[in-house]
């Protein structure tokens, strides 16, 4: 039993983080939340530079080999400076399931671009209910000669008005039970019949509905197997949203630090707020939720990096993490009094990206009822 | 990042096991605390201490020449959370002895002290069953502020005063006491020892207090001039508070793998139980609100897991958790009554049954932890010291009382 990072991980870990304070600081992000693309392409060059997003590739990739663990190191810091841009849905949605179930020629063809900046992916899943559900893929594939056509619209894409491919979840099968006759599709956004809108969010961060009409698809431009896509979503799933909890996992570290700071700093009555019980007492609960959370997704990651049955942990680290995120950002802007609720003041960046974290892969109550399936119920 | 348990721990776990399978089948999980209240518990509890002596359990991590097995905090753990798991009763034998007097003893006291006091505890010995006295009526939270005094007579102390909410005083040979050695002192924490107090010295009078629910756990303890050894003494005189700060620390150390124990198996009863029942023609086990406010409760027990498991890790690496110890405490109690409360929800009025009686459910588990948390989330130190401890510890906060 070992709590430790490894040296390679500790190493990534400070190299990531002065990378991002540098780079990233919260003006940018600010400005990023109002920019049309949504990310910075100079630093999205240095990250592909640093190996970021070949990091777990396989060397004939243009990749580092490093493992999951070290990228879920990597998302923590990413969450805890928070950096805007498809670094998740490019890596984590869709490079993740091409590197598992993609063929080789796929994989070569699709890898090396994505480890060498050269292209940005997401995944097109969700529709009109903006919820995580087989049953809710209506978009229809079907074919027509060597070719799919695509038909439907999907929301909540993240990033697709900057992407090069969507994988896209298509229906092409009878509906005999949910999860059965879904195939998933790569798709060029340029392809003609693809219309891209961004949808105004409290984040800023590049979420898109994106329909299709008669969109043609190539017939080995299948990921995985036909009528079998549910079991590739079901696989980076798991991955995805283990890595987009370490991503909030750092920001309620972040969002811990500097209330933590702010109630040392500032005096009220003569004396440090933090020596007002009411408020230490608020602080240690975000301290216990903090450090609850960094443990509970360590876990669960860990277990699906040994290749074990990992899904009632990875569903209750989302789970939890919706809640300690929601509720330490709201602790914490409380305790940082009016100040904390300004648009200046770098708290707010983070409450501003609760919700996108929370409906991302499944809400609370979603993964409330795997766990409750989980442990027998 | 490694979480796994090496070969030999889970052959440990197997082995525990198995001993409780044989030995426990049948029987509801009942807290260490309430096993002192009734003599048939305690007389079985005893007997079982004995058993777990004799696997070599009891007092693993203790070093063999006390009467342990040298084991790794991580078998120990192992030990505590299994062993907890199916409510073995007996484990802690009214819990001051293995818990924190043969631990403090072997960090301050005498080498005499520990071939005489040692060996009977780690033997699950009737001899080996210690309270402890801190607590009087003016003293709670604020452990400094005792008042019970005991003034060197030659080679004695002559120990007067009061002790109050002393667990196990019934049943205890030895109290592992706290008392003002010097009247004179400036400083309160400055003049507090620790000293060894034979229970069937003359002058020590026993009142039992029952509680709400009418179980015997705690007692008022009086002391009319009780005269004890100047030996008798642990570490140094005068320093005490410090003696007891890290006996604090001990004793809370190992909550959070007891309580992930017991809440597992607890989790595990209602599960079955929402399996089993069926409510307007559907098992209850299908019921959103039924579903969500159990898997919020395993997620508790999940987390209160890897929260056992970081202390056992840094203590493992010779790190002593003090602010670690008392967040487990604080975040114990807490998952112990959101658990309490959903189970007697969900069993609803069959959940008001008296505990001894046939038409209880679920072996009346539900009920007894409901009776019982608020007690044991007072003892040990209330939330709010605990929450004390890590503002000032942790989070390097004022001290903000
Ligand atoms: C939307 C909005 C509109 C406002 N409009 C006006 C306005 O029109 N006119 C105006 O004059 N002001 C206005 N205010 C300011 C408002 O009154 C203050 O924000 C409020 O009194 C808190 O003061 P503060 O922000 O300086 O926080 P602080 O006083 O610094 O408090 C910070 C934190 O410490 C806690 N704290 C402070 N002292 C104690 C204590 N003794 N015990 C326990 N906890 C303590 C607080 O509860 C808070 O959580 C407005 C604020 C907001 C958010
Ligand atoms: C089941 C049980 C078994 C026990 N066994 C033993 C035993 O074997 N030996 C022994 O010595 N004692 C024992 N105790 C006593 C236990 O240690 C005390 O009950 C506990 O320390 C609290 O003290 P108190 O009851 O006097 O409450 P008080 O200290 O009077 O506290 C009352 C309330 O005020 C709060 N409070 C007090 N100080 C502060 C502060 N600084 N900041 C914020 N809040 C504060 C407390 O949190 C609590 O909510 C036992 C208690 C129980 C319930």
């Amino acid at each position: 039993m070992d709590f430790d990072l490894n040296e390679q991980q500790n190493m990534l870990k400070t190299m990531a983080h002065d990378f991002l304070i540098n780079e990233c600081p919260k003006t940018r992000v600010r400005e990023l939340e109002k920019d049309a693309k949504g990310y910075d392409t100079s630093i999205w060059s240095k990250m592909v530079d640093l190996g970021w997003l070949g990091l777990i590739f396989p060397e004939q990739y243009n990749g580092t080999g490093a493992d999951f663990l070290d990228l879920v190191v990597l998302m923590e810091e990413m969450g805890r400076n928070i950096l805007p841009g498809p670094f998740f849905s490019t890596v984590a949605l869709c490079a993740l399931p091409i590197l598992k179930f993609g063929t080789e020629t796929q994989r070569r063809k699709y890898l090396v671009p994505i480890a060498d900046g050269k292209n940005i992916w997401s995944l097109a899943l969700s529709e009109k209910s903006g919820k995580f559900e087989a049953s809710d893929i209506n978009t229809v594939a079907s074919i027509d000669g060597n070719h799919y056509v695509i038909n439907g619209e999907k929301w909540f894409v993240p990033f697709a008005h900057v992407a090069d491919y969507l994988i896209v979840a298509c229906r092409t099968g009878r509906l005999e039970s949910a999860d059965e006759g879904i195939t998933l599709l790569i798709v060029r956004t340029k392809s003609r019949g693809v219309t891209i809108n961004v949808i105004p969010s409290i984040a800023g961060d590049g979420l898109c509905r994106v329909r299709f009409k008669n969109v043609k698809a190539g017939r080995l431009d299948v990921l995985g197997k036909v009528g079998k896509g549910w079991k590739v979503i079901n696989y980076l799933a798991q991955r995805a949203t283990v890595l987009k909890c370490a991503e909030v996992s750092g920001a309620c570290q972040a969002v811990l630090e500097m209330t933590q700071a702010y109630a040392k700093d500032r005096k009220q009555f003569d004396k440090p707020i933090g020596a007002f019980m009411a408020i230490q007492h608020k602080l240690v609960d975000m301290l216990t939720d903090v450090e609850g959370l960094q443990y509970m997704v360590y876990y669960s990651a860990w277990l699906l990096s040994t290749g074990a049955k990992a899904d009632v942990y990875v569903s209750m680290a989302k789970a939890k993490a919706n809640d300690v995120y929601q509720r330490v950002c709201i602790d914490g802007i409380k305790i940082h009094g009016a100040i904390g609720f300004t648009l200046d003041h770098d708290i707010g960046c983070y409450f501003r990206r609760v919700k996108a974290a929370e409906f991302v892969l499944g809400d609370t109550d979603m993964h409330l009822d795997k766990v409750a399936a989980g442990i027998g119920l | 990042m490694e979480f796994r348990f090496s070969q030999k721990e889970e052959k440990l776990r197997e082995d525990v096991r198995n001993f409780a399978r044989a030995e426990t089948a049948g029987r509801g999980i009942i807290s260490g605390m309430e096993e002192e209240s009734r003599d048939e518990d305690w007389g079985f509890a005893m007997s079982m201490s004995k058993k777990l002596a004799e696997k070599g359990w009891l007092t693993m991590a203790w070093p063999k020449e006390y009467g342990g097995q040298g084991a790794s905090f991580f078998e120990q753990h192992v030990y505590i959370d299994e062993a907890s798991y199916w409510g073995i009763p007996g484990t802690t034998m009214g819990v001051s002895g293995i818990g924190w007097v043969g631990p403090s003893l072997m960090i301050c006291g005498s080498e005499e002290q520990r071939k005489k006091y040692l060996p009977s505890i780690a033997a699950g010995e009737p001899d080996g069953v210690w309270c402890t006295g801190y607590s009087e009526p003016n003293a709670g939270s604020d452990v400094a502020n005792i008042q019970t005094s005991a003034l060197r007579e030659g080679d004695h102390y002559i120990v007067n005063g009061q002790k109050i909410w002393t667990s196990c005083a019934h049943r205890a040979r030895w109290c592992w006491l706290a008392a003002r050695t010097d009247p004179n002192a400036s400083k309160k924490q400055h003049s507090i020892s620790l000293i060894i107090l034979d229970m069937k010295s003359p002058g020590i009078t026993i009142k039992p207090i029952e509680n709400y629910a009418g179980i015997h756990i705690f007692n008022e303890l009086f002391f009319d001039n009780v005269k004890v050894p100047v030996m008798n003494l642990v570490g140094t005189e005068n320093r005490g508070w410090y003696h007891l700060m890290q006996s604090l620390a001990f004793e809370r150390h190992s909550f959070a793998p007891q309580f992930y124990g017991k809440g597992r198996r607890t989790l595990e009863f209602m599960v079955k139980y929402c399996n089993e029942i069926r409510y307007n023609g559907k098992p209850l086990a299908v019921n959103a609100v039924t579903r969500h406010k159990l898997a919020e409760r395993a997620i508790e027990l999940e987390t209160l897991k890897m929260f056992g498991y970081e202390i056992t890790w840094k203590m493992s690496k010779g790190l002593i958790p003090v602010y670690e110890a008392a967040r487990n405490k604080a975040y114990c109690d807490f998952a112990m009554q959101r658990l309490a409360i959903t189970g007697t929800e969900i069993i609803g009025a069959y959940s008001q049954v008296d505990i001894n009686y046939k038409w209880s459910k679920l072996l009346a588990n539900f009920t007894r932890l409901y009776m019982m948390f608020p007690g044991l989330a007072l003892a040990g130190g209330t939330g709010e010291v605990q929450k004390n401890i890590v503002g000032q510890f942790k989070l390097g906060l004022p001290r903000a009382y």
